[in-house]
């Protein structure tokens, strides 16, 4: 027997809409909660449907274990605890925009926003670009993701995807220390990905989530090592960069377009460094030297 | 000498060149494949003709036309010969 999902909620995030459904009450007040300043997306037709049903018949009450669905599901996703249920929502979210948007090439980068012009950073998971995203996101940049870059398929700009941050481990510590408790989401412990807390970002960030951005400039940062900086060439960019996009095949032809243009108008380099101090001095130091 | 064997060019629509400052992406639009070459696939690939039946003997002759060859003559006609059955293996060329 499945159990119909009782609790729902329509979130907007860019371009892209969610109506988000659970078998559980917590994980729709916390996200509520953290999203309550995005625009109001009740009535709007959903591009996506994210689900977190019980894992089974009696999950839904004894030992809650949550198992994720929607529009587009991996059959091997392993079922969650009930207190990672705002967890599992968010990556319900991004396993949707991952496997089903089309609107734009999808990248796995974050990125922010000063005069008009776009940072792009992108790596594997605990290369640093999400906590430096949200660090910048509080020193005068405007973030535009920490997760995905959307890279329009017309005039080649970077459009926002400002979800909550997702801050692991180390990283929680230190936005801790500097920004407003109350846009911290819930601490969870121990999840699969180690400990993990959201962020909302700033007002401004959220505010101005449908407005793009010329690419000026890519990074492909590395945490945890001596300070060091590497130009990389156009055919390297875009070998990582079609490695990190989800939908760079399914797209075809527009796509290919869309990131030939992307790597050949976009100077790129790799940084290494060994705090975000560090690597907040070098951002702003290439960014200075920019044409 | 035995007969060599002779590449035609897929069709100029079937295919979008785009030269990066160090690799060519060619991406092949009955496949959807996007393909990473470097020098000297792109140069083969724009001395050959969508309309001409061209064998490594022909491509060699062509491109002394734009280029200084270093290579022997022999050596040269072998590694375009390769090249050529590796394009036709990802539809860039055809055998004729």
């Amino acid at each position: 027997m499945i159990v119909a999902p009782t609790h729902r909620l329509t979130l907007r995030i860019g371009p892209a809409t969610f109506r988000i459904g659970s078998a559980w009450r917590r994980p729709i007040d916390q996200l509520a909660r953290l999203y309550a300043g995005y625009p109001n997306a009740e009535g709007r037709i959903a591009d996506f449907t994210v689900r977190l049903d019980p894992a089974g018949p009696l999950r839904r009450w004894l030992r809650p274990s949550i198992f994720i669905t929607g529009d587009h599901g991996l059959a091997d996703a392993a079922p969650m605890s009930l207190p990672h249920g705002l967890l599992a929502a968010e990556m319900g979210m991004n396993l949707q925009m991952a496997l089903g948007w089309r609107r734009h090439l999808l990248l796995h980068a974050s990125s922010v926003e000063k005069d008009g012009r776009a940072l792009v950073m992108t790596g594997e998971s605990g290369s640093g670009k999400s906590t430096l995203a949200a660090q910048l996101g509080e020193r005068g940049w405007r973030l535009m993701g920490d997760e995905f870059a959307l890279l329009d398929l017309f005039t080649g700009h970077v459009f926002p995807f400002p979800r909550l941050v997702s801050l692991k481990n180390s990283a929680i510590g230190v936005m801790e220390a500097e920004v407003d408790p109350a846009r911290m989401g819930p601490p969870m412990r121990a999840t699969a990905k180690g400990d993990i807390r959201h962020l909302v970002p700033r007002a401004d960030a959220v505010a101005r989530m449908g407005e793009g951005a010329a690419p000026a400039l890519l990074l492909f940062p590395r945490f945890g090592h001596d300070l060091a900086l590497r130009p990389v060439g156009q055919g390297e960019a875009f070998m990582r960069l079609t490695q990190a996009s989800t939908n760079y095949v399914a797209l075809g032809e527009p796509g290919f377009a869309a990131l030939t243009r992307f790597v050949a108008e976009t100077p790129a380099q790799a940084i290494d460094f060994p705090s975000g101090e560090a690597a907040i001095e070098l951002v702003d130091q290439l960014w200075a030297a920019l044409p | 000498m035995s007969k060599q064997t002779g590449y035609r060019r897929a069709p100029d629509d079937a295919v979008v060149v785009r030269p990066l400052d160090d690799i060519t992406l060619i991406y092949h639009r009955p496949s959807g494949q996007t393909h990473m070459v470097v020098s000297p696939v792109p140069e083969i690939w724009a001395a050959m003709d969508p309309a001409v039946v061209m064998d490594a003997d022909l491509v060699r002759e062509r491109l002394a036309l734009s280029y200084e060859l270093d290579e022997a003559e022999e050596d040269m006609r072998a590694a375009i010969a390769a090249h050529l059955d590796e394009m036709a293996a990802l539809g860039l060329v055809r055998r004729a």
